[in-house]
């Protein structure tokens, strides 16, 4: 399976009267967009704004964050299973858009918290999204529509607009063209050692009102049972955020930073055989059976030597990963197991929530928990207002608040639970 | 700018009243720099200037730390400072904990930093390093003027509000690498070079090629615990509960928080079980708050109990609430919930719930 992702800088965002790149500036027909989204029966109306580093903006209520990237020469390839027709991501060519990103807004949401970013400040400074030239989309519910439902068709309308935007991009050279390409056959060849990730994406304990979010092909993910997938499927929006930030977000997945560096190292001193997609599990029955079937598929079909075992957010997540990081060994992969601390005080060694001398290899990603304190007064709120209330935890804390103290979860781009923020805990 | 007025504690020795013939006296306070608080007025400059020496007997001061702790900070509040010095202490037992104790005080009353410099051998840094900046010193005080110059170093880097860039959570705290201080037991977000994701590969290429790797945490390795005898007669016994589920009274009046909770309680059973609320972030706690027998199985032991299975139930429930809580402060909780439940001297077995 092949892929080309070929990036283009964009080095302006506008409105204008169509939609097409003049010299590096993308220029976006508004009016044209919003009837895209709106096509969409349960959204009523939709804010959208172009928004530039500097401005004292804060965008609230964020749900997800999507880079600008379309199918090259087919029309109805993007996202599939989301707003496209079902088929398998990650094959072919892909147009990518730097410097810009697709803010996605839910400002009808009932969520106690809100996922975060602003344009300027100390924020904008930790999150490399408040140093892009941004659309922020903001769709209304129309009546009626169930929350869960709407937080889809929001996701939906994030996905349409980053269509949208790329192909405006048509005709500009790209800057680079990174080529994504792995297959059995060739591995098997190779004397190189054969290396797979295990890739958590999801955790049921997030459920909001029961329901899982859809992030595979416009499907939910909560069926324990993981699944091999190609690596380029990951890239190239088969795979996608979740309905709320939680220190991921579709932007991270689409360039997924453990997916890209084993890709880097591919053909090179290892190789790179795939995926096993799964999810943190909600009682200990599926979690051995995920445990247990994610071992088997790394090493009895995808036959692979080593594996790096990837968490996302939750103490529950941390159980899994050690579950399916001992069954790994067991069977004689090498592990290393990529874990996320919870908490901001004691030790390294208090962060790990599992015990087992087979897992001797322990990389550790940020810790999402941790709060920081923003000395930030909007001036113009996107996708809600100044008395949206941010944080449920403790003292309630509102947008319009001079000063925040803020979980980094909810501050868009902080954190990259996929691996590409350069950010350790360190003892201090 | 005004300097920022510091005072300085020392021990007798040190103090320049008497060796240990004088361990036994009180506090005494000099205005201005005395013994090595001459050679920390250097290291500190132009900047900063010692108003007061603060002295007592390491005997005198031992006898009871949290007392004349108190009773030191009296004398330290006078003065209004900006900073606080003690020691250093190097590997002194006594001096080191008047050291820490002293520090603790200070700043948490006044809030302001706080520096010592001791060994690692001292008991005053195991006991107060967690509230106390404390530099790395050797066990003898040889190195005086280096161990000073290294403490206001320090206290530069604490006052600095530019420093601490490297943080995510854009606090100012000096690296303790870089600063040379013990751990306080604090985790922070920092800004390094490799993203995890090169990290990770990079690790891993070494374990599969059999050279040597860095695991960037390793866990505590935990006890490992016997299996204990079962009950004997199970009719004739009493039995407990005790659950981290988040169970608490209504109101939750012991503060208990849903994550990282630091408390325990003990609770009468009936009354909670009529009325209670549920603090925990780990879980949905929906089941639960419809029906607290789905955490603490009261239902199920009391039919026990009526069926002649079991003998009694214990009034007493006890709860905290556990959702990423360090796994050191769970075992500190663990061991004096065992210990009250030991003391009532009835109850035979515990029934620990988890979520």
């Amino acid at each position: 399976m092949r892929l080309e992702i070929e990036s283009i800088e964009i080095k302006d965002v506008q409105a204008g009267a169509k939609t097409y790149t003049k010299d590096g500036v993308l220029f976006i027909n508004l009016e044209e967009l919003r009837e895209l989204i709106l096509k969409d029966s349960r959204i009523k109306s939709v804010d959208i704004n172009i928004v530039y580093p500097g401005e004292k903006i804060r965008i609230l209520n964020v749900q997800d964050v999507v880079q600008p990237r379309c199918k090259i020469g087919k029309d109805d390839a993007d996202f599939p299973g989301f707003i496209n027709k079902m088929q398998i991501a990650g094959s072919g060519r892909t147009r990518s858009l730097l410097g810009t990103a697709v803010v996605v807004s839910n400002p009808s949401t009932n969520r106690v918290e809100s996922g975060l970013l602003d344009m300027s400040g100390p924020m904008a400074e930790l999150s490399p999204y408040g140093k892009m030239k941004n659309v922020s989309i903001a769709p209304y519910a129309a009546e009626g529509v169930g929350e869960r439902d709407f937080e889809n068709a929001v996701k939906n309308a994030g996905f349409l607009t980053a269509v949208y935007m790329a192909r405006g991009a048509e005709g500009l050279p790209a800057s680079e063209v990174e080529v994504f390409e792995s297959d059995l056959t060739e591995c098997a060849k190779s004397d190189l050692p054969r290396v797979a990730l295990y890739y958590q994406t999801y955790s049921p304990q997030f459920d909001y009102l029961a329901v899982s979010d859809k992030i595979v092909y416009g499907n939910n993910i909560s069926f324990n049972m993981p699944i091999i997938v190609h690596p380029n499927e990951v890239l190239d929006g088969g795979f996608v955020g979740w309905n709320a930030l939680k220190g991921i977000d579709s932007y991270c997945i689409q360039n997924h930073g453990v997916v890209k560096e084993l890709y880097k190292h591919h053909g090179k001193d290892l190789n790179f055989v795939g995926v096993v997609a799964a999810t943190a599990n909600m009682d200990a029955d599926s979690r051995e059976r995920g445990a247990c079937m994610s071992a088997h598929l790394i090493k009895n079909v995808l036959g692979a030597d080593a594996a790096i075992l990837q968490k996302i957010l939750g103490g529950m997540p941390h159980v899994d990963i050690s579950s399916t990081g001992i069954e790994c060994e067991k069977l004689g992969i090498k592990t290393c197991v990529y874990t996320t601390p919870l908490t901001s005080a004691g030790t390294l060694g208090d962060t790990i929530l599992f015990n087992d001398e087979r897992l001797d290899l322990i990389t550790i990603s940020g810790n999402q928990f941790e709060k920081t304190k923003i000395h930030f007064q909007a001036e113009k709120f996107l996708g809600g207002t100044a008395e949206t209330q941010l944080y449920g935890q403790g003292i309630k804390q509102y947008a319009g608040d001079s000063v925040i103290d803020i979980e980094q979860y909810l501050l868009a781009g902080v954190h990259d639970l996929t691996g590409n923020r350069n950010i350790i805990v360190n003892e201090y | 700018m005004t300097k920022k007025k510091v005072v300085h504690y020392l021990n007798q020795f040190f103090g320049q009243i008497g060796g240990e013939e004088q361990a036994g006296v009180g506090f005494s306070v000099k205005e201005g720099p005395v013994g090595p608080g001459m050679a920390l007025q250097k290291a500190l400059g132009d900047d900063a200037e010692i108003v007061a020496t603060i002295i007592c007997g390491d005997d005198y001061f031992s006898a009871s730390p949290e007392e004349n702790a108190a009773a030191g900070l009296e004398l330290v509040k006078q003065y209004q400072p900006d900073l606080f010095f003690a020691g250093p202490a190097f590997a002194a037992g006594r001096y080191s904990v008047a050291c820490g104790a002293m520090c603790k005080a200070v700043n948490d009353e006044l809030g302001i930093p706080v520096i010592s410099g001791m060994d690692e051998s001292a008991p005053g840094m195991d006991m107060y390093r967690k509230s106390v900046y404390i530099v790395k010193t050797a066990n003898q005080s040889r190195d005086m003027v280096k161990v000073l110059q290294k403490m206001a170093r320090l206290a530069a880097a604490l006052t600095d509000q530019e420093s601490g860039t490297k943080l995510i959570a854009l606090e100012n705290m000096p690296d303790p690498k870089e600063y040379d201080y013990f751990t306080r037991e604090q985790l922070r977000n920092e800004f390094c070079d490799k993203t995890i994701a090169q990290r990770s590969v990079d690790a891993l290429l070494k374990k599969i090629k059999g050279e040597p790797f860095e695991s960037e945490v390793t866990p505590d390795r935990f006890e490992k615990f016997e299996i204990p005898a079962a009950v004997k007669d199970l009719s004739k016994a009493e039995i407990a509960f005790v659950s981290d589920g988040g169970l608490v009274p209504k109101g939750n009046p012991d503060r208990m928080t849903t994550r990282s909770n630091l408390r325990w309680g003990a609770y009468n059973l009936d009354e909670i079980f009529a009325n209670y609320e549920v603090v925990h972030a780990g879980y949905f706690n929906d089941y639960v708050v419809d029906s607290p027998d789905r955490l603490v199985p009261y239902d199920v032991l009391r039919d026990l109990v009526n069926e002649g299975v079991v003998g009694k139930i214990h009034d007493t429930f006890y709860s905290m609430p556990a959702c990423t809580t360090v796994a050191k402060k769970c075992a500190e909780n663990g061991a004096a919930i065992a210990a009250q439940l030991k003391a009532r001297g009835t109850v035979d077995g515990v029934i620990l719930t988890s979520t």
